[in-house]
């Protein structure tokens, strides 16, 4: 188990290292120049030039690249060119926000899927099955930065029922203010009591997290549904079936536990799926979290920052897959024997 | 098993509603909403990052005077219905007939938010920090050489020319009166960076959140000489919001006070909404398309300018635009409606290009234009005048590009990387016509603001002397700006797209609203009654 | 994109004939599917002929017709320049899909041949590519291709450089899969014993069984690539005025929204309805053509 825990983590850091090598790499094409705009738009030649030796961007670039991995190592994860800030103090700060909402559309997404995925599996064929399908597919096949539109614009606009941006409102600010603990709105608001503004994160978040749920729901089912019906001709389900098992019990304690080991995988593989969809809504929904800060960082073209970002999802995939591999390894034995 | 999973995600549901109807209240409903305190906080809705520019007020040169002119003072203020200058925080003033001494006497008991009181001796170190700095637009004290404080509230200006200083002292920039002891011994830029403020204004700082959406937070500052007698606003609150379509949702849900900037037609629709006021108002603001003039012959600049569709730019901006006469916008001294301007003419502008070897039948002309990413009225004109181009075997690359970005590549050392037309908003300094030409038509060695890299001897030589003239003989001075807005006009080196329309949107929760284009998009929250 | 971590169905002979006919009636979806792929075809072949305005899919404005609602001059209204949105959505089928397509011939042209070298000589070689797939399977999709088109000048090119950059991986680890299972098999041992050459033995054995489920991958990727062509054009990475590309007609349209919702919501429900027929095509060929897949009906 130990050796099967050890060679996952050597195989991660391996993956992360070349991560970090190809994200360096991509975005040293940069065709602007990040030491004008680090030193301001009223910088002149000279202070242009200081700009670049402070950057560190006159050195040669097999340099730069170790002097970055090296950097990365130690927590140093470059300065921020359009908010002179530390790279990771900023992804820090934005992380949350977005996290909060990858989160809980991931809940969402399972809460739905699943039972929608074996509620399909039970008829196969039938007009159900069908519907189910081609919602699901529906869900894999949606532009989410669309869906967000046209939701903002019927719930928020015209029912009035959601409201249309933001995390929490603003009022409250000066009446019930958010203390910051962990970073997260709905935990700082549980931990510290403040129920009004727990009510208005957690409303601030239902027409995000449908969004952003709706391709993870529809991947889910899928998969459900596929897995299920891969099992239920084998023959302990027979054998179950023969002993007397009602079908809803056969599903849910036979046929689901089997599905479990891809079902989790898949879920490690949208969560980074999701994480870097979240940039496509949070300009819409005002949020403030990694994809704002990525949108602001192309558009300034902030080569340390878009490095970070792009650095940190893919380490939190990474991450994610391991935690997920590991884990199914603990509940099947079949994986860590492989 | 279902029924479970039924359950759980019904009771999920409910628990989210209870909480929602405990907390946020109705605030996304339409109405007055039930927000708390609401009447004492004033949300100011902008689309771009507030302070871009730093915390300076010597050297801001940005959208930041959305802040900072509610921190900050000048020592007048342009009056948009008489035309000219109030006290503010100077009482009065008068100069010497030859226009080289100028006299300001200020206002007493007027304390920094550092708590030091304004002398004299305060005024001139920020005003001379200010000029040795020589940020922003620091030119406009250009014309001191030297000030003289004889008493705690007198201050004498000695100028090296004659100039319009109780008007300059007005500027929307590097006129502000701050605390230059503010860091005491230590360095003064890294203390207003921090960010602190070291202003007379009615507010003062209360937090700054860079890159977030409530972005800058002012208080009510207690030691203001005004006093807060009478319903005013305690706090102002800037929200960056970069969606227009969310900045009017939030309109209408009265949580945000006053939007800046929205497309025109979604300012229309928001005629008749309950709780909302429209305000359409002239400004001092044109859109302007900087031709290279190295790079292009005279011919095609002034194909350029036939080729403009200047009726149909008014019609698609939906009221956002005017067609302008010159570079001066009307409301200012030196605006005439009678020049020689250009007309859409597609014909003429052929046979221009013919003339130089281009045009329809002949060579095609590649030309690069870029504008800033983000605004959609640039965008319009742009892909307007790439249409037209087209139809007369041009063909215009168009480039939408992140201000620092578009702005880096026009000053860039190398011609070869800069762009044949370049699209950008100007709008005056102080309420006079000089900004224009001292900024955008002056021969530069280095390209600053002059991206249409002109250079004309003659224009120079009447740019350096027409503020004196001003000074002594306004009526001189109004005829050498004919003089060179006519020139200016036959050579071309500068399109003159359209002059801004503000169309402003903001709730009818408060009264003494009053646009002054001196200020642009600066709301002065004090005049304001809640 | 892959949804289950391994794939490698086994050879299935293409139905032909009635048992085509058989496959299709009992899998409506994949009918519909089909249907609607076929007329994005002929839309995107026929544009020209089609769209009342085709000008409007180029330089062509019209300054006095701005944002203009639907109605039966223009269909679908105008945009913020006057030109006419449904004439520009159906030249945006020539985009998307051509994207689609010369992405996927690039991540097939660069992921097989990697793919059947991991598979067949295993060892180091295998080793070597599954570890520099790994790390390229380490980004979302969107992750990378985003990170790319950042740097890269805005424009149709660049977005399809992205994706395909991204997307070889998948590719690789497919045919590594066939690849390796045929290796292994005791008949190419006793070819390799007779001197039959590996070249001869990858095309006549390894590429024949691969197609099955290359294709299958990529009726099942096409819809995935639009959307996140349409992603990148969204975020301003991709095409640029006045193309056609629906994405980019979505991103433009943002600023209008309410209340000229016309601009937004025809080319996002297109990209919608596209990646869907794409989707249901895929999984309908999938269905028939993977005998394993027994729950066809």
């Amino acid at each position: 188990m130990l050796v099967f825990v050890a060679r996952r983590i050597a195989l991660a850091i391996v993956v992360v290292v070349g991560v970090i090598v190809v994200t360096f790499v991509v975005a040293h094409v940069v065709p602007g120049d990040p030491a004008a705009t680090w030193a301001g738009p009223h910088a002149s030649a000279a202070a242009i030039a200081r700009a670049r030796t402070f950057l560190g961007l006159d050195r040669p670039l097999a340099v730069q690249l170790i002097s970055y991995l090296g950097g990365i190592a130690s927590g140093n994860w470059g300065t921020s060119i359009h908010t002179h800030l530390s790279v990771l103090s900023d992804l820090m700060t934005a992380a949350p926000a977005s996290l909060e909402l990858v989160i809980t559309a991931l809940a969402l997404a399972i809460v739905v899927g699943i039972p929608i995925g074996l509620v399909s599996a039970r008829r196969p064929g039938h007009a159900i099955d069908h519907l189910v399908r081609a919602g699901s597919i529906l869900g894999i096949s949606m532009p989410i930065f669309w869906m967000a539109l046209i939701l903002q614009l019927v719930f928020s606009q015209h029912l009035k029922l959601l409201p249309a941006a933001g995390e929490y409102s603003p009022g409250l600010l000066f009446t019930h203010p958010l203390v910051k603990r962990t970073g997260f709105p709905v935990i700082d608001s549980l931990l510290g009591g403040n129920l009004p503004m727990l009510g208005s994160t957690l409303t601030h978040l239902i027409l995000p997290a449908i969004v952003v749920a709706a391709y993870p729901a529809g991947l889910i089912a899928r998969m459900v549904r596929a897995q299920v019906l891969d099992v239920i001709g084998d023959t302990h389900i027979l054998n179950a079936r023969a002993l007397g098992f009602g079908e809803r019990q056969i599903l849910a304690r036979f046929a689901m536990k089997l599905a479990w080991t891809p079902v989790a995988a898949a879920i490690a593989l949208v969560f980074g799926y999701s994480l870097v969809n979240t940039f496509l809504v949070e300009s819409i929904f005002d949020w403030p979290g990694l994809g704002s800060y990525a949108a602001a960082s192309i558009s300034t073209l902030d080569t340390p920052a878009i490095l970070g970002v792009t650095l940190f999802v893919a380490v939190a995939y990474v991450v994610a897959n391991l935690v997920v591999d590991v884990v199914q390894a603990v509940i099947d034995p079949r994986i860590r024997l492989r | 098993m279902q029924r479970g999973w039924a359950a759980a995600s019904a009771a999920g549901v409910a628990l989210a509603l209870l909480l929602a109807a405990c907390g946020g209240g109705s605030t996304y409903s339409n109405g007055a909403g039930t927000k708390p305190a609401a009447s004492t906080v004033f949300t100011y809705d902008t689309y771009t990052q507030v302070m871009v520019d730093g915390w300076d007020p010597a050297t801001e040169y940005s959208n930041g005077i959305i802040a900072m002119s509610n921190m900050y003072e000048t020592l007048t203020r342009y009056n948009p219905v008489t035309h000219t200058v109030d006290p503010l925080l100077a009482t009065s003033w008068s100069h010497s007939p030859d226009g080289l001494t100028w006299t300001f006497r200020l206002r007493p008991g007027v304390h920094f938010h550092t708590g030091r009181l304004m002398t004299a001796q305060a005024a001139k170190a920020a005003i001379l920090r200010t000029k040795k700095l020589n940020g922003g637009a620091a030119y406009i004290w250009g014309a001191v050489k030297s000030i003289d404080t004889p008493s705690q509230s007198t201050m004498v200006f000695h100028l090296s020319y004659p100039s319009p200083l109780a008007l300059q002292a007005s500027a929307d920039y590097s006129a502000y009166i701050y605390d230059t002891q503010a860091a005491g011994s230590g360095s003064l830029a890294k203390w207003l960076n921090a960010p602190h403020d070291a202003g007379t204004g009615p507010y003062t700082l209360q937090s700054w959140n860079n890159g977030k959406e409530f972005e800058v937070i002012l208080k009510a500052s207690s030691t203001y000489w005004g006093g807060w007698k009478g319903p005013h606003y305690k706090k102002v609150v800037f929200r960056v919001v970069p969606q227009d379509t969310t900045a009017a949702q939030l309109l209408r849900a009265g949580q945000v006070s006053f939007v800046e900037q929205m497309s025109p037609t979604q300012w229309k629709s928001l005629q008749g909404a309950s709780g909302i006021k429209l305000v359409s108002s002239p400004s001092w603001q044109n859109l302007l398309a900087q031709l290279n003039a190295p790079a292009l012959s005279q011919p095609i600049r002034q194909a350029i300018s036939y080729a403009t569709n200047y009726p149909g730019i008014v019609a698609a901006l939906s009221g956002a635009a005017v067609q302008s006469s010159g570079i001066v916008p009307a409301g200012l001294f030196g605006h005439f409606t009678n020049l020689p301007n250009y007309t859409y003419d597609p014909a003429k502008a052929g046979r221009l290009l013919n003339s130089a070897g281009y045009g329809p039948g002949k060579k095609k002309l590649n030309l690069s234009l870029t504008y800033t990413a983000g605004d959609s009225n640039e965008q319009v004109v742009a892909t307007l005048l790439k249409s037209s181009l087209a139809k007369l075997n041009v063909n215009l690359t168009v480039q939408p590009l992140a201000w620092p970005t578009q702005w880096g590549k026009g000053k860039s050392s190398s011609p070869s990387a800069r762009q044949d037309v370049f699209m950008e908003y100007w709008w005056p300094d102080y309420a006079d016509p000089y900004s224009w030409f001292v900024n955008l038509l002056l021969s530069e060695k280095q390209p600053f603001f002059n991206l249409s890299y002109y250079s004309n001897p003659a224009l120079d030589k009447q740019i350096n002397r027409v503020e004196s003239l001003v000074a002594t003989n306004p009526s001189a001075g109004s005829a050498l700006y004919r003089t060179m807005q006519v020139e200016v006009l036959k050579q071309a080196p500068i399109v003159f797209l359209y002059n801004t329309n503000y169309q402003y949107a903001m709730t009818n929760t408060f009264s003494g609203f009053q646009v002054n284009p001196a200020y642009p998009n600066v709301i002065f929250v004090y005049n304001l009654k809640p | 994109m892959i949804e289950s971590p391994t794939i490698a169905p086994p050879q299935a002979a293409v139905p032909r004939g009635r048992a085509l006919r058989q496959g299709l009636a009992a899998n409506p979806l994949l009918t519909v599917g089909a249907a609607i792929v076929l007329l994005i075809v002929v839309v995107a072949i026929f544009a020209p002929l089609i769209a009342p305005f085709p000008g409007d899919a180029g330089t062509a404005t019209n300054p006095f017709e701005v944002l203009k609602a639907p109605s039966a001059a223009h269909w679908f209204g105008t945009d913020q320049v006057g030109r006419d949105i449904f004439s520009r959505v159906l030249f945006g089928a020539r985009v998307s899909p051509v994207i689609a397509i010369i992405v996927l011939v690039i991540a097939c042209l660069v992921g097989v041949p990697l793919g059947v070298a991991a598979g067949f000589l295993g060892g180091w070689v295998d080793e070597l590519i599954m570890r520099v797939t790994d790390v390229f399977l380490a980004f979302p999709p969107l992750l990378l291709a985003l990170a790319l088109a950042a740097v890269l000048p805005a424009s149709l090119t660049s977005v399809t450089i992205a994706i395909a950059a991204v997307w070889w991986p998948w590719y690789v680890r497919l045919i590594r899969g066939q690849a390796a299972s045929v290796a292994g098999r005791p008949y190419v041992e006793a070819c390799r014993a007779l001197g039959i050459s590996r070249l001869r033995i990858i095309f006549r054995h390894i590429l024949p069984n691969s197609i099955t489920p290359v294709l299958v991958q990529v009726s099942l990727d096409v819809g995935g690539v639009i959307l996140t062509a349409s992603a990148l054009s969204f975020l301003g990475l991709g095409a640029q005025d006045p193309v056609p590309d629906w994405g980019l007609m979505v991103s433009e349209g943002q600023r209008y929204f309410t209340p000229d919702w016309w601009l937004v919501t025809f080319p996002g429900l297109v990209i919608l309805m596209t990646a869907f027929a794409f989707n249901l095509l895929g999984d309908g060929l999938r269905d028939l053509l993977d005998p394993k897949r027994s729950f066809l009906l």
